[in-house]
């Protein structure tokens, strides 16, 4: 099953630098889509099939906190999968964003890291013949 | 404290350079810096237990490397200037969101403002918005095969006393 991504940072370079890191790694890639900040991330989940959200935190217009926020409150978006992608480093914030369901990798990342993540969050792998 | 600060800020700069685009930097201690006019500046501001600004002075040369390998080019594809804005102004974030934890531990919270590349034509303080008479608590200068980067760790105020540094 091919898995549709949607990144969100407001740095190109940075969304740029997860799908060459996504690239590297086995996960099935459907569509990527790209926003550049949490308001553009909402309307492509308006308007597109979306398997799992990557999400930065600190952007201008609205912040990744406040889209998970509004994720949860609509029915349609509840369920998808959002890794938070984040050079934050207060506990507490990162402890904040894991309650609301994200999981958490900070920046800067290994190509390792995301790979574990997104099949750790998406179940993949977990069936495969080694 | 100075001394404290700088070999932080070093090792997570250091560190970040060789995570993020593979670059490997080494702490220069000399002072002769290269001229400032072959260098590009950017700027972030941070809130929290004590705030402040950090700025990144990084050689053409270097910011050329830094902008291709974050964006994985092959040799001889070219960044545009947009892109080695934008892998400044990234990298600049990323050295502040883990230099200020690694300062005041992660039981604190920082605000990090939106990094931006200074004007070429300003002098260095103004065009971050510091105060003139304002100097750096921590100056960091790596050596890289490409050039030089350097940081400059401007505080407002003293470092509240109940925060130890590691």
């Amino acid at each position: 099953m091919a898995i549709n991504i949607l990144i969100v940072d407001d740095s190109g370079v940075m969304r740029s630098m997860i799908i060459r890191t996504l690239r590297m790694t086995e996960v099935p890639l459907g569509e990527i889509h790209q926003a550049g900040n949490g308001r553009e991330g909402l309307d492509i989940l308006d308007e597109q099939w979306i398997d799992l959200a990557i999400v930065d935190i600190n952007m201008p217009v609205m912040n990744g906190e406040e889209m998970i926020d509004r994720m949860h409150e609509d029915p349609e978006m509840n369920g998808i999968p959002v890794i938070v992608v984040s050079t934050e480093g207060s506990k507490a914030r990162i402890e904040r964003l894991e309650h609301k369901g994200a999981v958490f990798i900070h920046k800067p990342f290994t190509a390792e890291i995301v790979c574990d993540t997104i099949n750790s969050i998406l179940g993949l792998g977990e069936n495969d013949e080694r | 404290m100075s001394a404290e600060l700088e070999a932080i800020m070093s090792q997570v700069a250091i560190d970040t350079l060789e995570k993020l685009a593979f670059m490997f930097a080494f702490s220069d201690e000399g002072e002769e810096g290269r001229p400032w006019d072959s260098m590009v500046a950017g700027s972030v501001s941070f809130t929290g237990p004590f705030s402040g600004t950090l700025v990144m002075a990084i050689s053409i040369e270097v910011l050329q490397v830094l902008a291709a390998n974050m964006l994985g080019l092959d040799d001889g594809e070219e960044t545009t200037q947009d892109h080695r804005s934008d892998a400044l102004k990234e990298t600049i974030n990323i050295i502040c969101g883990n230099l200020l934890p690694a300062i005041a531990g992660d039981e604190v919270v920082f605000d990090i403002g939106v990094p931006g590349i200074l004007p070429a034509d300003q002098e260095m303080k103004k065009g971050a918005g510091i105060p003139d008479g304002l100097d750096p608590s921590a100056k960091v200068t790596l050596d890289l095969d490409e050039g030089q980067c350097v940081l400059f760790l401007f505080l407002d105020g003293e470092i509240p006393k109940d925060i130890v540094l590691p």
